[in-house]
């Protein structure tokens, strides 16, 4: 009986202690790891500006912790080299080789990072059709993303802005970034409004230019939106298109000042010349009474007189009535737009287009710029605040698009070069205001919080194009229907594809015309194939240009010899590293052959980065040890995983670069 | 040269004669099928080019 008692008490007391040590022993948070992805971050740039000592606060960083150039990938694109990062492969495993890649049924180039799936049943009546199933947008990045691995384990992630990640993917927090449409479903398109005749009704590369009248102090506009989706209109050829949605608004001149009142929809707003308004929502009515599309911009009233001149911003995807899948879960882009108010939801949101179709001014491009840069900001504060546990990836683009289009202010030796005081020092400026970033994420990070700051890519000049597809032609790799074709002709249109062996697409990429496989291959596999390729690399290695006898191109990958992956077969055969200061010409990305094989770039986009990978390299700052001598951006997928202990995949290529917590 | 013919009116064919030539074409044949060609190319492909320049030319690095 006693030994019962005994027993039983023993066990109460086993019980009491474990319940009591269950209590007291609360779940550890997860480790906390802060990833800065600063899209163009130039090492030689960073440094420079270290040591002239502006950037106080990445200065102690390196100090205190490590800074190294961060190797990139071939090509140095943001959608390649974040590809590479997000899923530890190279293209040949993630499957994104370009901006642009072709169909090789239809030789035509696509957007390689996502691509819309159409609706497929759908009830006609008359001109309207109604959807019975919705339509998709599909991410074409393949391979599992670093996160989805974190979240396997149950570590909370938020990735804000990764590009290459639209639609997101996985289960944790996400905002998707460089790949989100505007609502035209397009990288971004402006409209511009102008009483000059002679700027003329059309349309310029990533924006739309129209006339209106100014009667009486008012001007009545339109903006043009999406398609209606429900609305289809028979075409000559057969097919059909949905007519576009339009959205009229009014805008009334002071007849003395230059202010103007603006009606659109039911919102009054008065701006004064030079004044940009708030965001505004935007109604595309496609079924009277019952559906709209909601979309959100901002006016700018560039001039009220002589000339009436008034900038529209791109149609934004709203971020509270998304119609298109930007944040997971789903619903969290309206959380935060409760938060912080309307922003920019489509990618890069700096209006570059803008100020190359001549529509902003360097210094009007600034100050959009900076809203951008603002807004960026007003984010990163508000993410930081909540950020108590797991992993928060959070991306900046302005450095990136200040650097393209501001190079020629600091390079005397810019074809486009121009003097200008202020505009010189813009590069530095945006560093400077990247380094106030890092001094307020320092502020708010403990100790034990991992810092990892990178960049996909550098930066170089970009002082002269090359017509890579007049030059294959030139060469003999491509054949025309036609001699000599005057004016533009893109997308391929006078190419016998019969005689053509390899032609180019995209900024870096040439395909061998290759027998079933291109639509009319003519290159057999095997010997035929291999051969070529040598001869082809041989002759773009040797290409010279004759204004001063420099070499173009300084490397050329060859994607099955120098990739891994299931899914060499898409991408181009050839990838080719221009040298600094070259780059592809504007028009032989898309298929054409312009008369010249060398020229001088002009235009205010600069500076550039899609050259030889080498010559390009990133930026990794971190207050951990960096191990490798020579790290590179598949190597800190590796490094990300095992600050929580998880193992990278077999398909993953690169090894830890980051040292054990010290 | 044997396939099926088509009316030109006087004025127009000696236009695209003059024209053909300064053009650096062969012959006012070349130039006619030629423009023809590119024509009935863009009714052929004209929604999904349409579609493609709005999705690419947007983009900063290409014109």
């Amino acid at each position: 009986m006693l030994q019962s008692i005994h027993r039983s008490f023993v066990g109460l007391l086993i019980l009491t202690l474990l319940l009591s040590a269950c209590s007291s022993l609360q779940r550890v948070p997860y480790r906390k790891v802060f990833i800065l992805g600063i899209d163009g971050l130039d090492p030689v740039l960073l440094r420079r500006f270290i040591d002239q000592g502006r950037l106080p606060n990445f200065q102690a960083l390196a100090q205190k912790g490590h800074f190294k150039p961060l190797r990139t990938v071939m090509p140095p694109l943001s959608p390649v080299a974040w590809s590479a990062f997000i899923t530890g492969m190279d293209a040949g495993g993630h499957a994104i080789f370009d901006f642009v890649h072709r169909d090789p049924k239809t030789l035509l180039p696509e957007f390689s990072i996502s691509k819309a799936i159409p609706s497929d049943r759908s009830l006609a009546i008359g001109s309207w059709v109604l959807p019975l199933s919705g339509g998709r947008v599909e991410l074409l990045r393949e391979g599992k993303p670093f996160w989805q691995l974190l979240q396997e384990k149950g570590i909370p992630t938020t990735v804000f802005r990764m590009p290459v990640n639209f639609p997101p993917q996985g289960e944790g927090r996400a905002l998707s970034g460089m790949g989100t449409p505007d609502l035209l479903g397009t990288p971004g398109t402006f409209s511009f409004f102008t009483s000059s005749p002679a700027e003329g009704t059309r349309d310029v590369g990533g924006g739309r230019i129209a006339t209106v009248q100014v009667r009486d102090n008012r001007v009545e506009a339109k903006l043009r939106g999406p398609g209606n989706p429900y609305r289809r209109v028979e075409q000559p050829d057969g097919g059909h298109r949905n007519p576009e949605l339009d959205l009229p608004f009014e805008v009334f001149l002071d007849p003395q000042e230059a202010v103007a009142k603006f009606l659109v929809q039911d919102q009054e707003f008065i701006l004064k010349e030079g004044e940009w308004s708030e965001w505004i929502r935007l109604e595309f009515e496609a079924v009277p009474y019952l559906s709209s599309i909601s979309a959100t911009a901002r006016f700018y009233l560039q001039r009220v007189r002589p000339q009436f001149r008034l900038y529209v911003t791109p149609l934004q995807i709203n971020p509270r009535e998304p119609v298109m899948p930007i944040s997971q879960p789903e619903g969290w882009s309206a959380e935060l737009a409760e938060e912080l108010g309307y922003f920019y939801t489509q990618e890069l949101a700096e209006d570059t287009k803008a100020l190359s179709s001549g529509v902003f001014d360097a210094k009007e491009f600034w100050v959009q710029s900076q809203s951008v840069f603002a807004e960026q900001k007003r984010a990163l504060e508000h993410l930081l605040k909540d950020f108590d546990e797991g992993l928060l990836f959070y991306y900046f683009s302005g450095i990136d698009q200040i650097s393209h289009m501001f190079w020629r202010y600091m390079d005397p030796e810019h074809p486009g070069y121009e003097a200008d005081q202020d505009l010189k020092d813009g590069i530095r400026t945006m560093y400077q205001q990247m380094d106030e970033v890092v001094a307020e994420i320092l502020k708010k990070l403990d100790d034990d919080t991992t810092l990892i700051i990178l960049s996909d890519h550098g930066f170089a000049p970009f002082y002269r194009q090359v017509n890579l597809n007049s030059w294959l032609h030139d060469r003999g790799y491509v054949k025309f229907i036609r001699p000599k074709p005057r004016g533009p002709q893109p997308f391929f249109q006078n190419v016998n594809w019969r005689g053509t062996t390899a032609y180019a697409l995209g900024l870096n990429g040439v395909y061998i015309n290759l027998e079933g496989r291109e639509r009319d291959g003519v290159v057999a596999k095997g010997m035929d194939y291999a051969d070529l390729l040598e001869r082809l690399e041989e002759d773009l290695l040797s290409m010279i240009d004759p204004a001063n006898g420099l070499h173009p191109i300084s490397r050329v990958v060859r994607s099955r010899r120098d990739f891994k992956g299931p899914f060499l077969d898409q991408g181009p055969d050839l990838i080719v590293g221009y040298s600094r200061g070259y780059r592809s010409s504007w028009e032989s990305p898309l298929g054409d052959f312009p008369a010249d094989l060398f020229l001088d770039n002009t235009d205010a986009w600069s500076g550039d980065h899609s050259i030889d990978s080498r010559l390009v390299p990133g930026v990794l700052i971190s207050n951990r040890k960096i191990i490798l001598e020579e790290p590179s951006l598949v190597d800190l997928t590796v490094a990300v995983l095992d600050e929580y202990g998880i193992q990278k995949s077999p398909e993953m290529v690169g090894q830890d670069c980051l040292g054990p917590v010290e | 040269m044997f396939g099926p013919k088509i009316k030109l009116d006087r004025a127009l064919f000696e236009k695209v004669k003059k024209y053909s030539e300064l053009a650096g074409y062969s012959s006012a044949e070349e130039f006619v099928t030629h423009a023809l060609e590119k024509e009935l190319a863009k009714l052929e492909d004209a929604s999904s080019e349409e579609e493609i320049k709005n999705r690419l030319k947007g983009l900063g690095y290409i014109s």
